[in-house]
């Protein structure tokens, strides 16, 4: 059973997390092992596996990112941070190195806040273009499309999260 | 169903709970009180004595009555060195990786040491309930690793218990604290014992206790504030003390650190050491302000976890007798913008949550469930000896994930995985939790088996791991080497072992029994001498009753009830026909009364 199939839904990005809430709690009043202490032991292993993958199939749906991640492995696609264009390779490398400055004490308050503005607006256009994406698929999958258009978009959102992983180090590095 | 205890088994004290009625209440111990001082008090002859008789032996007996025990559990000497110091306690060579404690020449590891405490807690149930108690919820702190929440399972085992669950401390108390409030809203537990220190932040729904993260600290609590004052006290002498001053210079300072919860001025008073001064309330603030700071950095952490701000918090709970700190209060006043709650008994609610949750698992309540979290990111060692995570911290237990896993050498029938608890990047940041080597995998050139790895995380927080090969779908054997633990034969034998304590137990009670009977023979013996028909006794009768009062009171002091049994029966011959004249006179005396009423 796939994380989907546990909350009875389709393979679809846009996800009512409130409704998600709603259902893992009645789904774990249903199999959690606190209401099998007296069952016996098989049905006990059985009830632990059962809420074991309801929680892993609850932790990664409600995250808009791991969602799409864990969607991408059903297909066989994996982000791969090695893959992206030049040009984001040399972004990223200058923004290092304004960063080090940064962090190294030798630039401008100014510099340091329109360097934190810079990322900020970089998460957000990351943030957009994801939930883009994963529309642009959910509406693939209602309308029936063929396999090859599927894979097209599978690939754009490997894609975009395999670029997300320098957003993230960026915010690392400047938080830290 | 049997009934199913709630234990508290604290660093400072421990306590039993039942839900009867719906309603959970703390069992008394023998003496009447609530708490069991978590003290055991060994004796030459063997004995063992927990709560508060060993309590009192603190500072007499240092070297073999021990205490604040939950602080070494699941811990290697270099874990803990830096409180062996101020410790009396004699470390067997072989600590490593499981401190033991030499007493009286024999070892004994922390899970032994905790069944102490928990057996005393079983008798104590047992005799409150007049039945056998056999089923336990036990509490743990929510920042308790693996290997503590395994030792704890451990114990509980050895003392002769099922554990049915262990539960983290701050989300039992939720529970008792949300149980007739039918609360709705996010709270924060705020729970600061002895020795240990958790923050969770839960979310309460229709009856369901989510938990959303938790942090803390299993080496920080009111013991640390002790040796601050202690290292004061230290600072002071001009020579380093004895461990029977060591022990006087801890209780002194803990009786002043309780009086300056309410006192704006407290004395140190070690009358061992003719040692006195005097602590503001200003001074000690400032003393312990860096170790409420240590507190605060996991609160802020959990809000992070939870993706929250102080504002969202509904509720405030304080749990744990360093709570009542008033600085503490302020300070967490401070950082969350609200009056945290103090009206529930911060010593009794752990307990009587513990008890609500072993009322949900007998099957009585299905409209209240908790989901809690694993308090450390679970991870595998790869290349390089850099920590991969497979499930985060925070995760809702029972949690799991699965790895592939492969031969390197052609042929290759073994793989070792090495699993760790942290939050670190490298392994060696982080804590090793056990070794597993997969066995008996078919030979096949490197690079072609695919193991599949299964690890899971039950509703007690320990983990489990299983391996099927995918190719020949053969179950593949897994042998498991805790870090820091007992492996299942060793716990064993400690079972085999805690029968000898059964017993000794039981015939520490015969022999208390014994001694007490000896006492009320030996008083009705002196009331006898003292009665006028003694004179009407032979030399031989009054020679047999002193010798026979010499004898008992000599074998009274030995640990052998059988012994002091024969004295108190020869005792009790030898006074038999001056008992039988005291009566005769006594009934003479009455009838005479009644002739004397009847002329009137």
């Amino acid at each position: 059973m796939d994380y989907f199939e546990v909350f009875g839904l389709p393979r679809q990005l846009g996800i009512d997390t409130l409704a998600l809430e709603k259902t893992f709690h009645e789904l774990s009043r249903k199999y959690h092992p606190d209401y099998f202490t007296t069952a016996s032991p098989s049905e006990k292993t059985q009830a632990v596996r059962m809420t074991a993958l309801l929680n892993d199939a609850y932790r990664t749906l409600r995250h808009p990112v791991r969602r799409v991640e864990y969607l991408l492995s059903l297909y066989g696609f994996k982000p791969d941070s090695s893959k992206v264009p030049q040009a984001l390779l040399m972004e990223v490398f200058e923004i290092n190195e304004r960063l080090e400055e940064v962090k190294g004490g030798t630039a401008s308050v100014e510099e340091a806040d329109s360097l934190r503005a810079l990322i900020k607006e970089k998460r957000k256009r990351f943030d957009a273009e994801l939930q883009q994406a994963s529309l642009e698929w959910d509406e693939l999958v209602k309308s029936g499309q063929p396999e090859a258009k599927l894979n097209e978009q599978l690939a754009r959102l490997t894609e975009i999260l395999s670029e997300s992983s320098y957003i993230r180090n960026l915010e690392r590095d400047l938080g830290g | 169903m049997p009934k199913i205890v709630g234990i508290d088994l604290g660093t400072t004290n421990s306590l039993v709970a039942i839900v009867e009625d719906g309603t959970p209440r703390v069992l008394p111990g023998r003496d009447g009180s609530m708490l069991v001082p978590s003290v055991i008090y060994f004796d030459e002859g063997g004995t063992t004595f927990v709560g508060n008789p060993a309590k009192e032996k603190m500072v007499e007996r240092p070297r073999n009555t021990v205490f604040s025990i939950k602080r070494f559990m699941g811990k290697g000497t270099e874990d803990v060195r830096e409180d062996l110091p101020l410790l009396p306690f004699e470390v067997a060579p072989e600590s490593e990786h499981i401190i033991r404690l030499n007493i009286f020449g024999r070892d004994y590891t922390p899970p032994e040491l905790s069944a102490f405490i928990l057996r005393e807690l079983k008798r104590n149930a047992e005799t409150a309930l007049g039945e056998e108690i056999k089923n336990a919820v036990i509490t743990v702190p929510a920042y308790f690793n693996d290997a503590q929440r395994q030792a704890t399972k451990d114990a509980g085992r050895i003392a002769g218990l099922d554990v049915l669950r262990i539960v983290n401390e701050p989300t039992a108390a939720s529970l008792a604290y949300g149980l007739d409030k039918r609360k709705q809203g996010t709270i924060a537990v705020y729970d600061f014992g002895g020795g240990t220190f958790d923050i969770s932040i839960l979310k309460l729904k229709d009856g369901i206790f989510e938990v959303l993260s938790t942090s803390g600290d299993t080496h920080l609590g009111g013991d640390d504030i002790d040796e601050i004052l202690m290292r004061l006290v230290l600072n002071d002498l001009s020579q380093r003390p004895d461990i029977h001053q060591l022990q006087a210079i801890r209780k002194a300072v803990n009786k002043a650190k309780e009086e300056l919860s309410a006192a704006d001025r407290a004395d140190i008073t070690v009358q061992e050491l003719q040692y006195r001064r005097s602590l503001t309330r200003e001074e000690f603030n400032k003393l312990i302000d860096p170790i409420i700071e240590r507190t605060l950095r996991p609160c802020r952490q959990a809000l992070q976890d939870a993706v929250l701000n102080p504002a969202n918090i509904d509720e405030v709970v304080m749990v744990g007798g360093s709570t009542r700190i008033p600085l503490v209060r302020l300070r967490v006043q401070e950082l969350f913008g609200r009056v945290p709650h103090t009206e529930l008994n911060p010593d009794e609610v752990v307990a009587l949550g513990a008890a609500v949750q072993a009322d949900i698992l007998a099957g009585s309540r299905r409209d209240m469930l908790l989901l809690d979290v694993t308090p450390l990111s679970l991870g595998i060692e790869t290349m390089g000896g850099v920590m991969s995570k497979i499930i985060p911290r925070n995760s809702t237990i029972p949690a799991s994930a699965t790895e592939m896993f492969t031969t390197f050498i052609d042929g290759q029938t073994n793989v070792k995985i090495h699993v760790l608890q942290g939050e670190r990047e490298l392994v060696k940041d982080c804590r090793s939790l056990a070794q597993f080597d997969l066995k008996d995998i078919p030979p096949m050139p490197a690079g072609l088996p695919r193991i599949e790895v299964k690890f899971l995380i039950d509703a007690d927080g320990i983990l489990s791991v299983s391996a099927q090969e995918q190719r020949t779908n053969k179950h593949q054997s897994i042998e498991v080497k805790p870090t820091y633990g007992l492996t299942d034969e060793q716990v064993e034998q400690m079972i085999l072992e805690s029968f000898e304590y059964a017993e000794a137990d039981i015939s520490a009670r015969l022999v208390i029994e014994a001694r007490n009977e000896a006492e009320t023979v030996l008083n009705a013996t002196a009331k006898g001498i003292a009665d006028e028909q003694y004179a009407n006794l032979s030399e031989e009768e009054k020679a047999e009753i002193a010798a026979a009062s010499a004898r008992l009171r000599e074998v009274m002091r030995t640990n052998d009830h059988e012994v002091i049994r024969q004295s108190i029966e020869r005792l009790s011959n030898a006074t038999l026909h001056l008992a039988e004249l005291i009566m005769n006179a006594a009934i003479s005396k009455a009838l005479k009364d009644k002739r004397v009423r009847e002329i009137q």
